[in-house]
Formats: C-alpha cells, sequence, structure tokens
C-alpha cells in the first residue's frame, strides 16, 4: 500500500512539475521574463526530482525487490527537489535575506561538510521543508494583497507539501502508524492544488515566437 | 507591498496603451504613452526605438506629432504577456 502510495505520489509530482515548467519555459520563450525562466527551472527540477523517485521506486520493485527505495537515487531525487523549492523561494526575493558578506557567505555551506553522508538527506528533506514554508507564505501573502484564488490554491499547495514532509518526519518518530500514509496523502492533495492554475492558462493561444 | 516596475512590464503597460488608443488609426502620442504608463520621456524613448526595431510597435508620423500604433506581432506579444502574467500571479509572482 505504502510503495503504491509512494510512486503514485512521485508520478503526480513529475506530471505536475514537468508540465508546468513546460508552461514556464513556454512564457519565458514568448515574453523574455526572468521570473517565468526561474519558475521553469523551479518546476523542472522539481518534477525530475519526483521522476527520480517515481523510478529508484519502480526499480525497486521490479528488478531489486528489497522493499526500499536506494539511498543514492532517493538523495538525488530529493536533492534535485531541493533546488526547485529554492529557486521557488528566490523568486520570492529569498536573496534580501542573505547574509551581505563573502566571509559568512562562504561559511554559509560549510555544516554540509561537517556532518556525515547520512545525514545529507535528513538535512536536504529540512532545506525542503523551511523553503516549503517560506514560499506559502510569501505567495499567502501575495493572495492577501491580490485576492486571486488561483494564488491561495498555490499558497495552499506548497503550504500542504511543506505539512506532509513534517508529518513524514513523524513517522520516523513513531513508525508502524498511519502518519506516513498520511503525509503521502497530504502531498498528493498539495501537488494537485499547485496544478490547479494550470487548468486556466488556455493553451491553444500560446504560440512560439522565436523573433521576440 | 508594490515594487519596482519590471522592464516587461513597463513593456507591457507601454503596449496597453497603443491597444487601448481611442484613435487606433492614428496611433498614440509619446505624451499620451509617458501619462499611461507613468514613464520619464528619456526612458520611454529607448524603449520605443527598441519596440520599433523588433516589430512590436509602428511608428506613424503624422502631421502634428510623432505615434506609435501596436503592430499585429505588438498584439500577440501583448496577448501572450497578459496570459503569463496571470500566470505568474497565480504563483505570488511579479512577471
Amino acid at each position: 500500500m505504502e510503495f503504491f502510495l509512494e510512486i503514485s505520489l512521485n508520478a503526480i509530482g513529475f506530471l505536475v512539475g514537468i508540465i508546468i515548467g513546460i508552461i514556464s519555459y513556454i512564457g519565458f520563450k514568448n515574453t523574455g521574463s526572468p521570473t517565468l525562466f526561474r519558475l521553469s527551472i523551479a518546476f523542472f527540477a522539481i518534477g525530475i526530482g519526483f521522476g527520480i523517485l517515481a523510478g529508484g521506486f519502480i526499480l525497486d520493485d521490479i528488478i531489486f525487490e528489497t522493499g526500499d527505495i536506494n539511498t543514492g537515487i532517493s538523495m538525488l531525487g530529493i536533492a534535485s527537489q531541493v533546488i526547485g523549492y529554492w529557486f521557488i523561494a528566490f523568486s520570492h526575493t529569498i536573496k534580501t535575506f542573505f547574509p551581505k558578506s563573502r566571509y559568512l557567505r562562504s561559511i554559509g555551506a560549510l555544516p554540509l561538510f561537517l556532518v556525515s553522508f547520512s545525514y545529507v538527506e535528513t538535512i536536504l528533506r529540512a532545506v525542503s521543508f523551511i523553503l516549503l514554508v517560506y514560499g506559502a507564505i510569501e505567495t499567502m501573502i501575495s493572495y492577501i494583497q491580490g485576492r486571486k484564488k488561483t494564488t491561495l490554491f498555490v499558497a495552499i499547495g506548497l503550504g500542504l507539501l511543506g505539512f506532509g514532509e513534517f508529518i513524514g518526519w513523524y513517522s520516523f518518530v513513531f513508525p508502524e502508524t498511519v502518519l506516513y500514509v498520511v503525509s503521502i496523502i497530504i502531498k498528493i492533495g498539495g501537488l494537485i492544488s499547485i496544478g490547479i492554475p494550470v487548468s486556466k492558462i488556455p493553451l491553444r493561444k500560446i504560440t512560439f515566437d522565436e523573433n521576440l | 507591498m508594490a515594487g519596482n516596475r519590471t522592464q516587461i512590464k513597463i513593456v507591457g503597460e507601454i503596449l496597453d496603451t497603443t491597444m487601448r488608443e481611442i484613435d487606433e488609426q492614428e496611433g498614440a502620442t509619446v505624451t499620451h504613452i509617458i501619462k499611461n504608463a507613468n514613464i520619464s520621456h528619456g526612458r520611454l524613448s529607448r524603449i520605443l526605438s527598441n519596440l520599433v526595431s523588433q516589430g512590436l510597435l509602428e511608428q506613424v508620423n503624422s502631421k502634428r506629432s510623432c505615434r506609435y500604433k501596436i503592430s499585429s506581432s505588438g498584439r500577440e506579444f501583448l496577448s501572450a504577456y497578459k496570459t503569463f502574467r496571470e500566470f505568474s500571479d497565480d504563483f505570488g509572482l511579479n512577471i
């Protein structure tokens, strides 16, 4: 059951990520907007991340049959998602909160080299959670300012992905409980919610114009 | 909090002004565009010459003043811009 849900979640994540990435890229090609370029990188990275995880689960199910995804594949998928979440957060001008000094920027990456390799996945998940919460808050602020329903769906979607990640941590503390399944279902809900704005795009009207 | 307008947003507002111009055949005057797009004359001149060279605007020289009319490429661009402005708004971002 959990394995099936994991594959479903990652397949939906792959589809939603790639579709939003393609639409953002078409938008970038048509308008030259850097925001849409960042958004396309973000969602391609998120989609690829989910795709890698789905591939990992399917590979294990068909070939390895260990009952769990390979750690290397899992880390690669999560790292790709973190890049995507970072670009979403970056688009919300996260750069204003970065330390100005070059010294502080250089030591900002130091903790990654001080911890054991086995903790990298946990760190990446924690970073994902922080970026998702930041993205959800910023998008919610945008909704409060503009009162656009689709913005609310995106904010809820990012929030649900973050909440799903949070619930997922508790499943490590309380294994063999319903928490893990609940976290996956929450994440699927989040992805569907993020995908809602895409349905509003009149795809037939979008054209490529290489001269623009 | 409304931040600074991006270049693409200013271009969108300029094209929108020329599109909404009542006397579409004659085009919009520079003064009219300055007033509607809320932009300085110096910056507008640079953007206008860029838009004309890219084929998004057409320059119409009438007897009294230099006017600008939106081209068919400009209309297509404006339509795409509006679609993707909505799209980026959905993500709480400015295009």
